[in-house]
């Protein structure tokens, strides 16, 4: 996109004396994927680690019974950001991390097809996470639960500030998603090398691509929900307010419809992951490549026609509960036959056992449980028994923590010297691993028992001598134990800093496609020259041919860069302020001047005021990228 | 020799970029015809209302498809990803309504 439109204006190549930022200014500037992945990275593991603790704090709540370690009230809120956290704030960016790392290196692109938009798409997200976790400090934060059904979080029942933190929050955090979902849609679709079809695409490259599309369809809806809820909440709406005419239950709706293909947002991407890590360590081609590219896309079909499974208690009626029940077993078929198609690709390889593959040999049966479960759940008679118990946190920590972030852990150790150009430590890797996942089935394998045997989700305490005490106090050692497994990870990651940057173009030695064609870290132009795709798993394909390396598919030549822009970072700054501004434009400030600028709208005014008029900035002025020259590329 | 780097990427063929300003403008005429008749039922009055709400909205689905079809280039070769993702859309769109009239509005 951006390479199209500079061309013949300018028949003398821009690239010499271009600008170049350092430093702090360098990371707010720029437009490069592989560093805004690692802005992706570094942000999301943050709050990654604020959910981390959260969840400790839950677990230590609730490691007695009658304990009183936090209130109701406090336990509440920590709940409801944990869930929020985690899921919006912590694995969403990493998922976006790897994307950003990898996808334009694995279909052989230079970035990807906005690089701007993908610097937009990241500050917003940062600016709606820090907004969302400014609760803590600015009069309590979201109490009504990550889903945040009505009539619990209107203003009648939640009467402080921090639902609105969740709404607005959780919109500007979500407006960089639906850009990032968006950009890796054009990147899939026009920016892959020359003879990559849609059916050499690696897998990884597949997911995104799907979960793209689900990004685009699906968070139109929270948008639109979440706006509803900030007028209802502000402004004084009555969208679900019964009395005057709203329905509580449209929220449900409209929060699950965007709430169940989210979880195939988030799960997707874990599949491709492990898609790539289980053939390369089995030295062995997928198997069934093309059954999991349509498992792929009919999981993404299905995730749509599921949502009122979350809602059988609700009372929709006999007819409707059996159609989604019946509708979301469906989906264990696509999964069932990707788990037969991993465990074919390993049947008979040579297999290792790297950190990267025992990670993704661990997903295996532990998302395998979080999907039985599932089906359990899909059964709309069951589920009147299920319903907010404790078996279902097991159900879908099975599927987020067993599947999601085992996946991304698999992903990160096994991209790191892509990424960062060092190897993470083995040895500490695979005692990440085990504590890991050991602390896992611990802290929620117990659960399911817990919520079979009738304890609620979301209780701050309970009884002792309802046979929950033992259990509970296994889980919480487990979530430790988990603790331990992160603090082994972030230790490793320490230590690798350290070590010299020394990582080989492909350091697994078995690496399949593209992005181990190239060096470790990348350049940032990627590819001296396109490399010519001649079947999936390109770079496999060349190896077993005797070649070298890629064949190019094209001449030497200057390459084009996109410029660096501080623009991305200001437009996410204003949006911040509006939002603010307009969560406390009806707050009573005791007059004098803080209650006239915000009860005027000034305070949000002025946000709008900055975001368009870097948007203005960016209208009016081309920027026509710069250009690395053939002989700077030689004298690299 | 740089400039002529750079166009590789311009080398593909836009077909409908050739095509001329005269579909454009025909397809102009017709919206206009298409809204004048619509106008012209209500406006007349003495049309029965079932009768104009169906003329209404023919006249309107047409006009969609012309719009997409012409103005939007959907109906020129490489539109194959606007046309699944615009369908899909539609999908989920009218999944989205008949939720709300079922569920929340006629409950």
């Amino acid at each position: 996109m951006a390479q199209a439109a500079h061309t013949l204006d300018h028949p003398k190549p821009l690239g010499h004396g271009v600008k170049r930022h350092t430093g702090l200014m360098d990371w707010i500037t720029t437009v490069d994927h592989k560093k805004i992945a690692i802005l992706y990275l570094w942000a999301g593991g943050f709050f990654f680690g604020i959910g981390g603790i959260e969840a400790l704090l839950i677990r230590w709540q609730l490691i007695k019974p009658m304990n009183n370690f936090l209130d109701a009230q406090t336990f509440n809120e920590l709940i409801t950001m944990h869930g929020t956290t985690m899921i919006f704030l912590g694995v969403m960016p990493v998922i976006f991390a790897l994307m950003n790392a990898v996808i334009p290196l694995q279909i052989g692109a230079r970035d990807v097809a906005f690089p701007f938009l993908n610097a937009l798409g990241f500050w917003t997200f940062l600016f709606g996470g820090v907004l969302l976790n400014l609760s803590w400090v600015m009069g309590g934060a979201p109490d009504a639960g990550w889903t945040s059904y009505t009539p619990l979080s209107t203003s009648a029942y939640s009467g402080t500030h921090g639902v609105d933190f969740y709404t607005i929050g959780l919109q500007i955090a979500g407006l960089g998603t639906l850009i990032g979902g968006i950009n890796f849609l054009a990147t899939v679709i026009t920016m892959r090398a020359p003879g990559m079809s849609f059916m050499r695409m690696p897998m990884f490259a597949w997911t995104t691509f799907i979960t793209s599309a689900i990004i685009l369809f699906a968070f139109p809806a929270i948008t639109v929900g979440l706006v509803l809820l900030t007028f209802d909440r502000i402004l004084g709406a009555n969208f679900f307010e019964p009395g005057a005419g709203g329905s509580p239950v449209l929220w449900q709706h409209i929060f699950w419809i965007f709430g169940h293909p989210e979880v195939y947002i988030l799960i997707l991407p874990a599949f491709g992951i492990i898609s790539e890590v289980i053939p390369t360590f089995a030295r062995k081609r997928l198997f069934g490549y093309s059954s999991m590219v349509f498992a792929t896309i009919l999981i993404a079909f299905l995730g749509f026609m599921v949502w009122a499974h979350h809602m059988f208690t609700t009372g929709l009626g006999p007819v409707a509960n059996a159609l989604f029940a019946v509708s979301t077993m469906l989906i264990a078929v696509p999964t069932g036959i990707k788990i037969f198609n991993w465990l074919f690709t390993m049947w008979g390889g040579s297999v290792r056992f790297t950190t990267p593959n025992l990670f993704a040999s661990g997903f295996i049966p532990t998302f395998t449980m979080g999907g039985v479960t599932g089906v359990m759940l899909a059964s709309a008679p069951a589920d009147f028994q299920f319903h907010d118990t404790y078996f279902v946190v097991a159900h879908f920590h099975y599927v987020i923590v067993g599947g999601l972030v085992m996946g991304l852990f698999a992903g990160l150790h096994y991209w790191w010297p892509k990424m960062f150009g060092r190897m993470l430590s083995e040895t500490l890797g695979k005692w990440t691993f085990w504590t890991f996942i050991t602390g896992f089935h611990l802290t929620f394998f117990v659960q399911h028992f817990l919520g079979l045997m009738g304890m609620q989700r979301r209780v701050f305490t309970y009884l002792p001598n309802q046979h929950f005490d033992t259990l509970n106090l296994v889980s919480t050692i487990g979530a430790g134990l988990m603790g331990v497994g992160t603090l082994i990870f972030l230790a490793n990651i320490v230590i690798t800093s350290r070590k010299p940057m020394d990582a080989a173009n492909d350091p697994w030695e078995d690496g399949r496609t593209l992005e181990w064609s190239i060096p470790s870290p990348p350049p940032e132009y990627n590819f001296k020259q396109t490399p010519l795709v001649r079947g999936l798993d390109a770079l496999w394909k060349e190896k077993v041919a005797g070649n070298k390396g890629m064949t190019p598919a094209e001449p030497i030549g200057p390459i084009h860069m996109p410029s660096a822009t501080p623009l991305p970072f200001i437009m996410s700054v204003g949006i911040f302020i509006a939002g603010l501004g307009f969560m406390f434009s009806r707050d009573d400030f005791g007059g004098g001047f803080v209650s006239f600028l915000f009860n005027n709208y000034i305070v949000t005014g002025l946000g709008l005021l900055i975001t368009f008029g870097a948007m203005l900035m960016r209208s009016l002025y081309d920027d026509h990228g710069w250009h690395i020259e053939p002989e700077e590329l030689e004298g690299r | 020799m740089a400039a002529e780097q750079h166009t590789r990427d311009n080398g593909v063929k836009r077909r409908h970029r050739q095509e001329g300003p005269q579909k454009h403008i025909m397809v102009f005429v017709l919206s206009a015809i298409l809204t004048l008749i619509a106008f012209a039922a209500v406006a007349a009055g003495g049309v029965n209302v079932v009768f104009a709400v169906i003329l209404l909205l023919i006249m309107a689905v047409i006009q969609v498809f012309l719009q997409m079809g012409y103005w939007m280039h959907l109906k020129d070769k490489g539109h194959m990803m606007p046309i699944i993702f615009m369908l899909g859309g539609f999908l989920i769109a009218g999944t989205c309504i008949i939720m709300a009239l079922y569920w929340v509005w006629w409950d």
